[in-house]
């Protein structure tokens, strides 16, 4: 893989947004929205269909004007100088873009000479792309012809013709089969090792875990921010454990214990601040008040639950 | 070398040309519109207008002897299969009427003491009228009123004793052009108006329909690049257009242009670029290929009704006279007249070339201005 050599002089910042706001008449898309994400960060947007993830992504892009607010990329205003940050950016749209009565092979040419790339290196960046995305043997094949997951390989490589340092991935396993999900996640985890920042938008919850940080979306507002595990604390209040012992004491003496969720006689569901430093201290808490503790672990808790949670709220 | 030196700034026309022809290629109905069409409107005209017979010259004859003679020799023009005789008229003025009409090429004067001269042995003639504004045909006839002459004078000299029939030839200047040669202009107006426009009127808004629209602009393309691009690639599909209809007339039918085929291909060259950028305008503003298409042929319509195709300008009301001052076919008809019919150089065009080329422009500038780097 070719390195982008300039990597290490781009800013601290692949995207700032602030105050994103798109209007389509009455309805507002998305509403003053801010959103800061790291240079090398996988960072997922996550929420259901219509909270705005797409023009959310499409003003990042650069291909809607935003109503209100800007977006920088690398520091560049998108809407004033978006053929200089278009450099930055690889992106595949949700929905499938490419020209189906063109080749794959012809369908990445194409782009890497709209990109500016000409000669020999126009050739090899072709072939190191159709052999690292297994699309090699199927480089006659017209796009119209592919199945859904080679049509999104194909996407994902046009998406990299120019080697971006951001890419931007709007709903990219959407109507994937779950072993090629699987598959497309190593390469985003791949990509993103190389040093490549990912911005992702899904609503399956699974995948989301994958994230470095993630940015919860509901009616064209950001309801919730932080990595998988700081979300799901958001919504519950803490970490979830469960304990199970012998003996009668009151929960709530526990330490760090901020909420019971359930108690069955013995076995409880306990909401902690934060579970690798309160659960030893519980268990020598317990045992101090004479019971026996035959179980004390963290509970893992589905990013949906914590969705479902703040979705409850903001409404 | 890194990616990052490779990566080329400046225009992205080539690789658009490109892309647009490996589509259009591709397309059947690009096949259908720009080979078909053409052949197949230049046939229909050509039955519809034509009416020639097949290669065979329509004249008169003037039958002033009346006597066997006479009847024995158009009896000979008949098997000769060259005329296609339309009429016997029985005075000159009819016969130089039906020439001066347009009716038919040439009229054949049989003289009074024709069948005499010949049993008596003595020399005579036949005279041809012909008309002269179409010199190509006027020397076909010549030719074949010559030797039809020479195979009855053969005849005769074996019956009757040798002497001459001098075949003897007059011009006539009857009106300056036929049938299908006056329909040619409209036919060739028709041909490239509605397949270019039509075809590129759904260019931008079917990439924007099928989405291809939303990955094209996360390169570094350009508003320009896009609109010339695409006019190149067009233009290239679609000049064929030109060319092959007006082979088709000139095979088919045996039309004969006065014009160059430079001086042709330049004036239907200047209006094809009018076309096509029309058709751009109208992608432009499109919102779905549907629309697109009934544009075109909304726009192909009032074309049609005011460029001087079915009713002459002249003869409008001076509104309409105002309507067709807009209307570039207008000027392609009036320039194209000049140059197949009558032969004039497209020098002579120039201020009909000018106005179109300044509705060209004014298209461009149009669709350069509107055409929107965004999705909706």
């Amino acid at each position: 893989m070719l390195e982008l050599e300039r990597m290490g002089e781009l800013p601290e910042l692949a995207v700032e947004a602030k105050g994103l706001t798109k209007r389509f008449g009455n309805f507002v898309a998305v509403n003053h929205i801010n959103l800061s994400i790291r240079r090398g960060e996988n960072f997922g947007l996550l929420g259901p269909n219509g909270a705005g993830k797409t023009t959310t992504i499409r003003m990042i892009t650069g291909v809607i004007r935003p109503s209100e607010g800007y977006v920088r990329v690398f520091g560049i205003d998108v809407a004033r100088e978006r053929k200089r940050a278009l450099r930055y950016i690889g992106y595949m749209p949700q929905r499938f873009s490419l020209y189906e009565d063109l080749t794959v092979e012809e369908n990445i040419r194409l782009y890497g000479r709209l990109q500016g790339l000409t000669g020999n290196l126009l050739r090899e960046r072709v072939r190191e792309l159709l052999e690292r995305f297994y699309l090699w043997e199927f480089r006659r094949r017209l796009a119209g012809k592919l199945s859904g997951g080679m049509k999104q390989r194909l996407a994902l490589a046009t998406a990299l013709v120019h080697d971006p340092a951001l890419l931007i991935l709007d709903e990219p396993t959407a109507g994937v089969d779950p072993p090629l999900r699987r598959k497309f996640w190593e390469h985003f985890r791949e990509l993103n090792r190389e040093g490549k920042t990912i911005l992702v938008t899904t609503h399956y919850m699974d995948e989301a875990e994958n994230c470095d940080r993630l940015a919860l979306m509901n009616r064209g507002r950001i309801i919730a921010e932080g990595s998988p595990r700081e979300i799901k604390r958001k919504a519950l209040g803490g970490d979830l454990v469960e304990i199970v012992l012998e003996g009668d004491l009151n929960p709530m003496e526990l330490p760090g214990v901020r909420s019971v969720l359930e108690d069955s006689g013995g076995r409880y569901l306990l909401i902690v601040k934060d579970s690798g430093r309160d659960l030893p201290r519980i268990v020598k808490r317990a045992e101090e008040l004479g019971a026996r503790v035959l179980l004390a672990s963290p509970v893992h808790v589905s990013l949906e639950e914590a969705f479902i949670r703040f979705m409850g709220e903001s409404e | 070398m890194s990616l990052e030196e490779g990566i080329r700034k400046g225009l992205r026309i080539i690789p658009i040309v490109d892309k647009e022809i490996r589509q259009l290629v591709r397309d059947p109905k690009t096949i259908l519109m720009v080979l078909l069409m053409p052949i197949t409107v230049t046939i229909l005209f050509g039955y519809g207008y034509g009416g020639k017979g097949a290669g065979k010259y329509p004249i008169t004859v003037v039958d002033l002897d009346g006597g066997d003679g006479a009847f024995k020799f158009i009896q000979e023009l008949r098997n000769s299969k060259m005329f296609d005789i339309k009429a016997i008229y029985r005075s000159k003025g009819q016969g130089f009427s039906s020439v001066y009409s347009g009716r038919v090429y040439a009229s054949l004067v049989i003289p009074e003491t024709f069948t005499e001269d010949l049993t008596k042995g003595r020399p005579t003639r036949v005279e041809l009228y012909y008309d002269a504004s179409n010199p190509s045909v006027a020397q076909m006839i010549m030719q074949a009123v010559g030797v039809v002459t020479q195979q009855f004078q053969e005849w005769a000299a074996d019956r009757f004793g040798t002497f001459a029939i001098t075949p003897m030839f007059y011009t006539v200047y009857g009106p300056k052009v036929k049938k299908i040669e006056s329909f040619i202009p409209a036919l060739m107006a028709m041909i490239l108006q509605m397949v270019p426009t039509s075809l590129i009127s759904v260019s931008i808004c079917r990439e924007r329909e099928k989405g291809t629209f939303e990955q094209f602009i996360m390169t570094p393309v350009s508003v320009f690049d896009i609109i010339f691009g695409k006019l190149a690639a067009y233009f290239l599909a679609t000049i064929s257009d030109a060319i092959l209809s007006l082979f088709t007339a000139m095979l088919l039918f045996d039309v004969r242009l006065k014009g160059t085929f430079l001086d042709m291909t330049i004036v239907s060259t200047v209006f094809l670029l009018n076309s096509l950028s029309l058709g751009l305008l109208i992608s432009v503003f499109s919102r779905n290929q549907l629309q697109a298409y009934q544009a075109s042929i909304f726009s192909f319509i009032v074309f049609m009704l005011f460029s001087g195709v079915l009713v002459p300008v002249d003869v409008l009301s001076s509104e309409a006279r105002l309507i067709a001052s807009f209307v570039p076919m207008y000027y392609f008809v009036t320039a194209f007249r000049s140059v197949s019919l009558k032969g004039w150089s497209y020098l002579m065009v120039v201020d009909q070339l000018t106005t179109m080329t300044l509705f060209t422009v004014a298209f461009l500038v149009l669709s350069l201005r509107f055409l929107r780097m965004e999705v909706t």
